[in-house]
């Protein structure tokens, strides 16, 4: 029901008609925040009042969206991001809260260092920088003086603090790619980061023991290449995913060899996600394994392990660590690809030994197997020990001899009643 | 049964509710579960104690009208519900969004103002989502901002020289370039064209003030001054939008008439067309940029000295092919030009000196030297 009003101006209506303007500071600037930064520097041409609201948005983003990419050649195209983020930076007032630099075409030039400079002055709080070309870019000292650091990602630089650097206090992220840093700097930093709650780690070098010294630490994901892992103090860890990239040496399977996986489970107490990746199942398999942990993985209730079913080393420490995870829910196994020379390994998946092992197992996945005696063996294995299991999925590394895989496994008994196997096609 | 006697008979089984007040005066009691999910709702409660029976409304901000009120507390009475999945919620979220703009601005203010984050991040995503990947016009249209840029007061080369780094902007409206008063050369490390010919102009114009500062013809210049000025301002006015589009066939239609003795003739043709966007779509100076660009660049001294002795030059974009010049009956005319004369001083009242000789230099580069003959038609010799 309209009331009848005098008829306004044009001014007047639109102004009325405009409420997008009006909204509070905080506000259109959380929304500018969501644009692309060229979507949201372009709201300056809008109308009078337009002009610097972009001005005051807390996240910067420069990625491949905010230069156009042509068929112009690359200099031209890293002149044109230099500038446009030399122009924003000058025009932007207020403080930096998240600031993004990712380009394709971005190499590691003095142009960043500058860049830093400015970001380190206004209490930025996560910090993300791409280099996707080239060298290894030198990250700044002054970057390191950013106390109110958050979340810091790098991908393709080189850390080397001032001797001045004390850590970041507030740091709860960190995601580290393909980096390079010093043993003693990557201890540091750690450590020095009491506050860290994630860490992912890949592709280093310069490092190869990783002495993770982190109390608040919960997600731990690295993947590379090292010679060992300790945890101390990491009582919350509670996701860990850790891919060893090259072969574990045979001289460390000597005998005096402290095991490694009953190292490596002494301070995770509560883990609820592993991923064994690569080759770090047979790291963890040097030394003596024993038959199961002395105190189970009670918390843990997904378990993926890269494993070769040849191996008896590897099926032993599978084998442990199966024991000791009594309320282990998900399950996959990925068989790592034959390896020349390996002998092959029966009948050590026997079907009665330990009944009901997985009590509250519901799904697996095993994926990239070939057929072999073992890993059949292991299927029986799990099929015949997982009363409420739901589905198990099962996919070969190739086609060939699918049709006689799926013979063997229609004749396997299962435990549960609810069971599906389900077969994939490679 | 008092209130009193109500609290005390079962308090368990009764629903308890909460009493808000809307600015417009209005009270509704809501659920206690649904408004408490409200953070200045519940700190309202809880800290003040407010809230609980009429009297005690909990007034609510002034951004929250009934009809806001009403959206808020449907999101809430979805969202208080512990047990709900994700995915629920979020194809909940989906649909209550879909609204017209309007509305959406207005439940983000009111979502704020009570605090409800949740309801503010889905809002200006939603918003921000209608904002991305649009035109300056097409924002402006769909959420009715004043296309006010063109003042002169307003701009400044910031704005504006940034928005040239993201060179896909649609309308940029150099209008309000020209406004900078340094009149000094943008960076165009782009090569961007625009950009070049922005500088040309710029040169152009130092050079023609100073030249202009030579030539005191005070007494026929300062007539046309104003005389141009008024078609510039027009047209200036008018001319907003400018798109490639039409820069390039202004270029090839575009017409410049030489009157000899009707300078207020012209005018009133620029009154006369004033409404229409198309023909007025290029502010003369912009034209002249372009047209500068295209050829030689020594206009100035020959410009300068045509003005001086020859008849009024009138800058004039037209994109029709007819000429109404000379259809005007001589008694509308005269209105027309006592009209526009009372509107030139208006506004040449207004505007500061600096912007009429700036505006008015424009006029002063013609590249194609036209003259018209006796009987009107116009006769073009390139030069």
């Amino acid at each position: 029901m309209k009331q009848r009003e005098p008829p306004k101006s044009p001014c007047k209506i639109e102004t009325e008609l405009d409420k997008l303007s009006n909204l509070p500071a905080h506000v259109i600037d959380q929304i500018l925040s969501q644009l692309p930064i060229k979507d949201a520097v372009r709201t300056s041409v809008l109308s009078k009042k337009w002009r610097y609201k972009w001005a005051t948005i807390p996240h910067l983003v420069f990625d491949n969206l905010c230069v156009a990419i042509s068929s112009q050649e690359q200099t031209l195209v890293k002149n044109k991001l230099v500038n446009i983020v030399d122009h924003v930076l000058l025009l932007h007032t207020g403080p930096i809260i998240k600031f993004k630099l990712s380009h394709r075409d971005l190499l590691g030039v003095s142009d960043i260092d500058r860049w830093i400079l400015h970001i380190s002055r206004s209490s930025i709080k996560e910090f993300i920088l791409e280099i996707w070309k080239g060298q290894r870019y030198k990250v700044p000292s002054c970057l390191f003086s950013c106390q109110n650091l958050i979340h810091l990602e790098l991908f393709n630089c080189l850390l080397k603090p001032p001797s001045t650097f004390k850590g970041f206090r507030n740091l709860k992220s960190l995601d580290l790619q393909h980096i390079t840093l010093a043993q003693d700097v990557f201890e540091n930093l750690i450590s020095s980061c009491p506050m860290l709650e994630r860490l992912t780690l890949m592709n280093f070098d310069g490092f190869t023991h990783l002495n993770i010294d982190a109390p608040n630490l919960q997600f731990f994901d690295i993947g590379g290449v090292f010679d060992d892992v300790n945890f101390e103090n990491t009582f919350h860890l509670a996701l860990v995913s850790i891919g060893l990239y090259v072969n574990v040496k045979t001289d460390q399977t000597a005998p005096g060899n402290s095991c490694k996986l009953l190292r490596f489970f002494v301070h995770l107490p509560h883990i609820r996600r592993l991923e064994i990746q690569s080759y770090f199942l047979k790291y963890l398999a040097v030394g003596n394994v024993p038959s199961r942990l002395p105190r189970p993985c009670a918390d843990l209730n997904y378990l993926s392990v890269r494993i070769n079913f040849n191996e008896l080393e590897e099926n032993l420490a599978a084998l442990c660590l199966l024991r000791s995870s009594p309320n282990l829910q998900e399950l996959e196994m990925l068989a790592r690809p034959e390896e020349a020379g390996m002998g092959v390994l029966t009948n050590f998946w026997e079907v009665d030994h330990w009944n009901s092992m997985f009590s509250q197992l519901r799904i697996v996945k095993i994926l990239g197997i070939s057929g072999i005696r073992s890993e059949l063996e292991f299927i029986n294995f799990v099929l015949s020990n997982s009363p409420v299991l739901e589905r198990m999925t099962i996919k070969p590394a190739s086609p060939e001899g699918g049709w006689d895989l799926v013979k063997e496994l229609l004749r396997f008994r299962r435990a549960s009643v609810r069971a599906e196997i389900i077969y994939l096609d490679s | 049964m008092s209130e009193v006697e109500m609290a005390v008979i079962k308090p368990e089984m009764m629903k308890s509710y909460i009493w808000l007040q809307t600015a417009d005066g209005a009270i509704q009691q809501v659920e206690q579960e649904v408004a408490m999910f409200c953070p200045l709702i519940c700190h309202e409660v809880i800290h003040k104690g407010m809230g609980s029976s009429k009297n005690y409304a909990i007034s609510l901000p002034q951004r929250v009208n009934p009809a806001m009120l009403s959206l808020i507390l449907d999101y809430c009475r979805f969202h208080q519900v512990p047990g709900r999945s994700n995915k629920e919620r979020k194809s909940f979220d989906e649909k209550f969004i879909r609204m017209d703009t309007k509305r959406l601005c207005e439940l983000t203010s009111a979502a704020d103002s009570l605090q409800l984050k949740p309801l503010v991040d889905l809002t200006s995503r939603a918003l921000a989502r209608i904002i991305e990947g649009k035109s300056p016009e097409e924002i402006r249209e769909i959420f009715h901002l004043p296309d006010d840029l063109t003042e002169v007061s307003g701009a400044c080369g910031n704005c504006v020289c940034l928005a040239s780094q993201f060179p896909y902007v649609y309308n940029f409206n150099i209008d309000y370039i020209l406004q900078e008063e340094k009149l000094e050369p943008l960076k165009n490390t782009t090569d961007d064209p625009r950009i070049r010919l922005l500088n040309r102009l710029y040169a152009k114009k130092r050079k023609e003030l100073k030249e202009r500062e030579k030539l005191k013809n005070v007494e026929v210049e300062e007539e046309r001054v104003d005389e141009r000025s008024v078609d510039d301002l027009l047209s200036f006015i008018n001319g907003k939008e400018r798109d490639s589009k039409v820069i390039k066939s202004s270029k090839n239609k575009k017409k410049h008439r030489r009157k000899k003795d009707q300078p207020k003739n012209t005018c009133s043709n620029e009154a006369t067309k004033t409404h229409k966007q198309e023909s007025n779509g290029l502010n003369l100076v912009c034209l002249s940029a372009e047209v500068g660009y295209k050829f030689r660049p020594d206009l100035g001294e020959s410009s300068n000295v045509q003005n001086v002795e020859d008849d009024i030059f009138v800058r004039k974009v037209d994109f029709e092919d007819v000429d109404v010049d000379d259809e005007i009956d001589p008694a509308l005319k005269e209105k027309i030009d006592r009209e526009v004369e009372d509107f030139a001083r208006r506004l040449n009242s207004d505007w500061p000196e600096r912007m009429q000789e700036i505006l008015s230099l424009g006029q002063d580069m013609r590249p194609l030297h036209h003259s018209i003959n006796g009987n009107g038609t116009i006769t073009k010799y390139a030069k």
